[in-house]
């Protein structure tokens, strides 16, 4: 009985040493991970801001939107007359991501307004941090935008 | 036999579209075009000339013109890199934004070295031929002058290079700069690649 306890009691040692061991391996693994060019954020706001507005996402890579996510779209109007979007973009990831992106400027009938504005340009962000990506309205007509994202596959 | 040919082929046939990539149309500018580490590509082209026209959008400086539309002249833009391109490739683009849409005219005929030396001169005999002698001819509110430089670095194989677009506008009436913009690209590697 003393045995068969010992055994138990061995045995419970050795599940909780191996479950130890398994969280220390998956601790470390996720620092190794994370570690190499992660970045810890702070800030101070923890409400939406005054000039953010609701946007729609049409998702067709699914990773991609899991790993960068567009954490909060700001809209206000400039100095000189065009509108400026704001977009805050996380990275989820344990891995460094490089994505590129075009906004597109639509006029109040929804007709794209061709500009040499807008081009796809290519942007960084570590693990575990944000970028803000930015783009002004070639005109005052601009009224709304779209955005493509894509993501490296490297 | 048969069997053997299989195997051997197989493999080949697997390789060849890995070996050997078709030509095929890309977007002016695009991801998927060929990045180098040692020169100005499109891509950054693109991009510079995007965040001049953001910036001067954004600031309104080209609406506190006298004229309206603005009356911009373009000066010299100098490339200082050591990668051989066509400064026109952004200042036109940057034109053909803002004078199509209203937000400026270009001058064309000003100065001792006029963009256009046949339109200069026939609007020189139209005032001449009027009896109008006084210049100037046309009254420009803004020029545009600029300069790319880079800075190289490398630590092994590997190089760095960011190449630096900075403009000015310079208000023709007072000689005060007005705007100013440096647009950077660095770029990290040490062999060109296609993009994604």
């Amino acid at each position: 009985m003393i045995r068969t306890t010992n055994v138990t009691t061995n045995g419970l040692g050795t599940l909780r040493t191996l479950r130890a061991t398994s969280a220390a391996t998956f601790i470390t693994a996720a620092i190794t991970v994370a570690g190499c060019g992660s970045v810890n954020t702070t800030y101070t706001r923890t409400t939406p801001a005054d000039s953010a507005i609701s946007a729609q996402t049409r998702v067709n890579d699914i990773f991609q939107q899991f790993f960068l996510t567009a954490k909060e779209v700001r809209m206000n109007r400039t100095k000189g007359g065009p509108m400026e979007v704001q977009i805050d973009v996380e990275n989820n990831g344990f891995a460094y991501k490089t994505f590129s992106y075009r906004f597109d400027w639509v006029d109040t009938a929804g007709n794209v307004i061709p500009s040499q504005l807008s081009v796809w340009k290519v942007t960084n962000v570590p693990s575990g941090g944000s970028t803000v990506i930015r783009a002004i309205a070639p005109s005052d007509d601009a009224s709304d935008f779209r955005l493509q994202l894509r993501q490296s596959e490297s | 036999m048969h069997i053997r040919s299989v195997i051997v082929l197989l493999p080949i046939a697997l390789l060849a579209p890995v070996a050997c990539e078709r030509a095929r149309y890309v977007d002016t500018g695009s991801p998927e075009g060929v990045i180098t580490v040692g020169n100005v590509d499109m891509q950054d082209i693109l991009k510079a000339s995007s965040g001049m026209l953001e910036s001067l959008a954004e600031t309104g400086v080209l609406k506190t013109a006298k004229n309206k539309p603005a009356q911009l002249v373009m000066g010299e833009i100098v490339n200082d890199t050591s990668s051989r391109f066509d400064v026109g490739e952004m200042t036109y683009r940057m034109r053909e934004q803002l004078v199509n849409t209203g937000q400026a005219a270009v001058v064309t005929t000003f100065g001792n070295t006029p963009e256009d030396k046949q339109a200069q001169e026939v609007l020189r005999r139209e005032k001449f031929l009027k009896g109008e002698t006084s210049e100037p001819l046309p009254d420009p509110d803004f020029s545009l002058t600029g300069k790319i430089t880079q800075v190289k670095r490398s630590a092994g194989d590997t190089k760095q290079v960011t190449y630096t677009f900075r403009l000015t506008l310079t208000n023709l009436r007072s000689g005060l700069e007005v705007w100013t913009k440096t647009v950077d690209m660095t770029k990290l590697g040490n062999k060109n690649a296609v993009g994604f």
